[in-house]
């Protein structure tokens, strides 16, 4: 074993502990004010349950709409030439960058029924108003949770794109295979742990926002309320114990389906990590 | 019935990777493409594959009659090996070499119990079937190699393409892995061109060797041929340790120094300037000259490895030159640094003096 060993580990677990597990810790420290009758009536009232099918469900359609998109800019970043490369590379870390509220006010004016965008998705509702079909719809929300979530997956798969060497396809061409095969025999297989770590940070990221959807989201209870809108209507009223059991409902579930994402990733990559046994 | 390129010219930019290059390989041979770096034999070999496409011009490749010149890898049906095996990682070694198999077209792709049994008959051939199921990281270097070539040849190529394929292994390894080669070819007798730098895999391995130099083929014969007509310096020199003395040729000899040695290629020259080759070992060093022979004083003296190795230096014009000896001879002679000998050159090699290497 390399030396450093229990150095190193310590001061990890250490370090989680003091930055992760202490601040989570205390959420559920919280939660537990309430009794179980008043946690459990909480957490499954219809306007949360309303919530979470919204959230995880659009956030999941995001991360995997970037997944999709991610591949193809990282693939065009790394694969050509092209003028304005280093200016594209750029723009992909601006969603990074940008603090959330500004994204959220962007996405709001150029989505609205007057703006660049949204003046040509325009409805006519109930009552005879002229409406962008983006504005308090799970379709604006969906919008600004793939543009925070594209920088993850871009990032993740471009290096790897990058080392991987031209003689594999020049290898899988000469043994007969068309550019489709060469494509997702080869190269995708090979991108598969880089893109499950990817679709987890972006679907990570997408759960947790805030900032960037509320603008857009019109925070209509029942239809576009997400789960961290909701925590913080429960905390305006100062209801801390409702809002942080709402909040460790959504911690559990995001663990579960991080974890479950991890293990996959472990799957596929399996061959990297063996040993000669 | 032969595999063959015709006046094929690639270049890279401003650099001019093959100029002009014809080569015929006829079926069932198995041709080296020898030459140093940046001569051009990789490029050729690609060329060949489809991995590279000659400039325009009359230029051709032909496998059997047929012009593949504008016909791209996927569809040549040449088995190519690189040097870095180029093994598919996320694959077992079964899954790689049925690869060539499972992306044929459903018309033309053979069952799934067909496959396994060439893969198995693959596996057997290559000596590797306990490992079917490793992945390529739990595999050697040698045994990456044979799976890459099994690979290849599961694809029943027209030919089998070999870019420098023990280049990244240690020397017992290559040594091992190069005479299986031989064996392997003996028995399947694929047509094969194999790329390297190394004079004594070529020379080993090879029915004939092509050898390279700036994008041009410098000779091309057997073995046999090459080693002892090389067709000019170049060769001479690639193919082994040389000593050069300049000096003059006449009809028959060649003047080195005051001496005048025997050489009989030589026969019909005019009075010139030239540069007589000696190989190391065609040196013989003696106490006493028996005939026509150089004064020279020892150096340094080796005798470590299967023969023994003499650093000279010639006493009229202070060359250094090397001589190889058998460790009979060297213990016999027992040489002293400083003490002074006599050499004798055999089996001169005289080129005229404008040749450079």
């Amino acid at each position: 074993m390399l030396p450093g060993f229990k150095l190193t580990l310590g001061f990890t677990l250490f370090y989680l502990g003091l930055i992760v597990l202490i601040p989570l810790a205390a959420v559920f420290w919280k939660s537990s004010s309430l009794s179980w009758a008043e946690f459990w009536q909480t957490v499954t009232m219809p306007q949360a349950m309303a919530s979470y099918r919204l959230t995880f469900g659009v956030s999941l359609g995001a991360a995997l709409v970037n997944l999709v998109f991610g591949l193809i800019v990282a693939w065009v970043l790394v694969r050509y030439e092209f003028f304005g490369k280093k200016l594209v590379d750029a723009l992909v870390d601006l969603p990074f960058a940008l603090p959330t509220a500004v994204a959220g006010i962007t996405l709001a004016s150029l989505y609205s029924k007057n703006g660049w965008i949204g003046q040509f998705f325009t409805y006519t509702d109930e009552h005879h108003e002229v409406q962008s079909i983006f504005f308090s719809s799970r379709l604006g929300i969906f919008v600004a949770l793939t543009f925070i979530g594209l920088p993850f997956i871009v990032r993740t798969v471009q290096p790897i794109l990058e080392d991987i060497d031209p003689e594999l396809e020049e290898a899988a061409s000469s043994l007969g295979a068309n550019r489709w095969q060469v494509f997702h025999r080869v190269i995708l297989p090979m991108l598969t742990p880089a893109l499950l770590t990817g679709f987890a940070l972006a679907f990570a990221r997408a759960l947790g926002e805030y900032g960037s959807v509320i603008f857009i989201a019109g925070n209509i209870p029942m239809k576009t309320q997400i789960t961290p809108v909701l925590i913080m209507q429960e905390l305006d009223m100062y209801e801390y114990g409702r809002a942080t059991a709402i909040a460790v409902v959504m911690l559990v579930v995001s663990f579960v389906l991080l974890l479950s994402i991890n293990v996959l990733q472990w799957w596929t990559n399996r061959h990297n990590t063996h040993n000669l046994a | 019935m032969s595999v063959e390129v015709k006046n094929v010219t690639k270049k890279f930019g401003s650099f001019t990777a093959l100029d002009n290059v014809s080569l015929k390989v006829e079926s069932g041979e198995l041709v080296a493409l020898l030459g140093p770096s940046g001569s051009g034999k990789t490029t050729l070999l690609r060329t060949i594959a489809g991995l590279e496409f000659p400039d325009p011009g009359d230029a051709q490749v032909l496998f059997y009659g047929e012009d593949v010149t504008h016909i791209p890898a996927s569809e040549r049906k040449a088995g190519f090996a690189f040097q870095h095996y180029a093994l598919f990682r996320h694959m077992t070694v079964f899954e790689n070499i049925a690869f060539g198999l499972r992306v044929r077209p459903k018309t033309t792709r053979p069952p799934e119990a067909e496959i396994r049994a060439r893969v198995d008959k693959l596996l057997h051939l290559i000596q590797l079937e306990p490992l079917a199921k490793r992945f390529p990281t739990q595999l050697s270097g040698g045994q990456r190699q044979r799976v890459a070539l099994a690979r290849a040849l599961a694809v029943e190529p027209k030919v089998l393409l070999l870019d420098e394929p023990f280049g990244a292994l240690d020397a017992k390894v290559r040594k091992e892995l190069r005479r299986w080669l031989r064996q392997l070819h003996d028995e399947i007798h694929v047509t094969t061109l194999f790329v390297t730098h190394d004079q004594e895999e070529a020379l080993e391995v090879s029915d004939r060797v092509a050898i390279l130099r700036n994008g041009s083929i410098e000779q091309i014969g057997t073995p046999e041929e090459i080693y002892d007509k090389p067709a000019s310096p170049f060769v001479y020199d690639f193919l082994g340790n040389v000593n050069l003395f300049s000096g003059r040729v006449k009809d028959g000899a060649v003047v080195i120094g005051d001496t005048e040695f025997a050489a009989p290629e030589a026969a019909g020259e005019v009075d010139s300037a030239a540069v007589a080759f000696v190989r190391p070992h065609d040196i013989r060093v003696t106490r006493q000259a028996a005939g026509p022979a150089l004064a020279a004083t020892v150096i340094r003296s080796n005798a470590a490895g299967p023969v023994a190795n003499l650093e000279l230096k010639r006493l009229d014009t202070g060359e250094l030159f090397t001589v190889q000896l058998s460790k009979e001879l060297f213990q016999e002679l027992q040489p002293k640094a400083g003490e002074q000998v006599f050499v004798e050159l055999k089996n001169v090699k005289v080129f005229s003096d404008d040749y450079s290497i």
